[in-house]
């Protein structure tokens, strides 16, 4: 198997070091793989993925993750797009890690990340969008923004936190092919955090139930 | 019932009062009494008489005595109130824009969502110091240095406009969603490429709706710095009002002023309602189309 791409070892995560919400959290993550993190709300699972994206300390513990500029995908909670801003210039965003720094600073990317960029988008289904300002699209739309964004990144590890958030069934389904499709076609290490546990067992690999400040593993 | 049973009824009479009583303390220390207002009544009285009817041969006639050269052959674009007008439109316009370019890196300096805690603080100290002193300060300090004119004016104004849209630019920098620059973050982008890729144009709607105000509120002033010599139709009033005391025509220039600021507002008020929702008074997608980013002519 391969070197797993995040290892979690003995971490406690949280705000304060005298209540931690998460204890003894061990976990390990290869290339490929996606888990799946459930659990009720404001139990701290989108503080773990905080935690491993780097954005909070961990209170205890060692979180071996890549260091890489653009090796993490990070999808928050309410997507983190740029509601002013288009379909084509947030998807583009993920470009930014890879560009050469004179490509930045002057806000000229080279024909192959503008192409990698043109590529995501058709295939997350939006080549119609591209001008389209995201307060313009629909929850389902907005979230394959976010997938394409990632999509043009290509990260190493990719954390998505409650990216299926209220969607129909049907949109839903249509996102977790396209989280599946990054996984398994581009080798990217998922680690997903959802509150609807039917929904996560039936594409992740592995599911993490957390329970108080515990987190145990769950047959799928 | 007696005041006391009063005051237990309504304790807010006592709040009410003891500011009554404050003020004609505050008044009596300063001199002001009824004695003075009926003596300025009466100064008023002449005053009026002066100005009235207004002269506005102070936008028809070629003025000969303009601060700055005037090469228009038209008599009525060198007047005193025409001239002096544009000249400070172009004074504020000069002066918002290197505001702007200044104010901007500034505040994204100062936003504490985008810069280590040390140099937000030493940004807002320095920003805080530029609106320590009033525009009208920076211009007497500046006609000191360069002389009377409209450099004077657009230092002065330029120093204050840094140092009032830099805070307002950084307060609307830290209230973009933390969302979009936390998964900038996880990325591994540099603080610049966040700022300016992620929380300029996530706040740029709020920030082009501060510069329009900006110029807006440059205009007005522009026309007060003049009284202290730095360029614009406010020196031709400060001569009209001091050194040839043609009160006519100080009133003519005043309408003159007024009628322009209305203009200049309602002008900047719906170019801001471009950029704003109606309904929700929520930013519109706008900026894009003004200012190009890269992806939309590119993907």
């Amino acid at each position: 198997m391969e070197r797993p791409v995040l290892t979690v070892r003995d971490a406690s995560v949280g705000f304060e070091r005298d209540s931690p919400l998460l204890i003894d959290v061990n976990l390990d993550l290869h290339p490929g793989e996606i888990i799946g993190v459930i659990g009720r709300s404001g139990i701290g699972k989108s503080t773990l993925l905080r935690t491993v994206a780097g954005l909070i300390a961990p209170i205890s513990g060692k979180i071996t993750a890549p260091t890489g500029r653009g090796e993490i995908g990070y999808i928050p909670q309410r997507l983190g797009l740029i509601n002013y801003q288009t379909v084509g210039y947030n998807v583009m965003m993920g470009a930014l890690p890879r560009a050469p720094l004179w490509q930045t600073l002057f806000s000229l990317p080279g024909i192959e990340l503008r192409e990698s960029a043109r590529d995501a988008i058709d295939s997350v289904g939006l080549s119609d969008k591209v001008l389209d300002s995201i307060s313009q699209l629909s929850g389902g739309q907005q979230q394959r923004v976010a997938i394409a964004r990632s999509m043009v990144q290509q990260p190493t590890l990719l954390l998505a936190d409650e990216c299926l958030g209220e969607l129909d069934s049907e949109t839903a389904k249509e996102i977790i092919e396209l989280i599946q499709k990054l996984a398994k076609e581009d080798n990217i290490a998922i680690m997903i955090v959802d509150h609807n546990p039917v929904r996560v067992a039936t594409f992740c690999d592995r599911v993490l139930h957390v329970k108080g400040t515990r987190i145990e593993e769950v047959d799928v | 019932m007696n005041i006391l049973q009063l005051l237990k009824k309504r304790p807010s009479l006592i709040v009410y009062s003891g500011i009554a009583i404050l003020a004609v303390l505050i008044s009596n220390k300063l001199g002001i009494t009824i004695d003075n207002l009926g003596q300025a009544w009466g100064n008023a009285g002449i005053l009026w008489s002066e100005m009235f009817p207004p002269d506005f041969s102070v936008v028809t006639e070629r003025a000969s005595w303009t601060q700055t050269e005037c090469t228009w052959s038209a008599d009525w674009a060198c007047s005193a109130g025409i001239h002096g007008l544009l000249e400070t439109i172009e004074i504020a316009f000069l002066a918002t824009l290197f505001g702007m370019l200044l104010s901007l890196p500034l505040s994204m300096m100062a936003a504490h969502n985008l810069s280590p805690i040390w140099l937000s603080t030493i940004t807002r100290n320095v920003l805080a110091g530029l609106r320590v002193l009033p525009s009208l300060v920076w211009a007497l300090i500046f006609v000191i240095m360069f002389g009377p004119g409209p450099l004077a004016g657009v230092l002065a104004m330029t120093l204050y406009t840094v140092g009032y849209l830099g805070k307002l630019q950084y307060e609307a920098l830290e209230g973009v969603s933390r969302h979009p620059l936390e998964a900038a973050r996880a990325m591994g982008l540099p603080r610049w490429q966040i700022a300016r890729y992620f929380a300029l144009p996530e706040a740029s709607n709020a920030i082009l709706s501060q510069i329009l105000f900006m110029f807006e509120y440059n205009i007005r002033h522009g026309s007060v710095i003049g009284l202290v010599g730095a360029g614009g139709i406010g020196w031709y009033l400060n001569n009209y009002l001091g050194v040839f005391s043609r009160y006519d025509r100080a009133l003519a220039l005043i309408i003159v002023i007024y009628v322009a600021v209305v203009i200049i507002d309602q002008i900047s008020l719906s170019i801001r309602h471009r950029f704003m929702d109606s309904e929700t008074h929520a930013p519109r997608a706008r900026w894009r189309e003004i200012i190009p980013f890269f992806p939309q002519r590119e993907v």
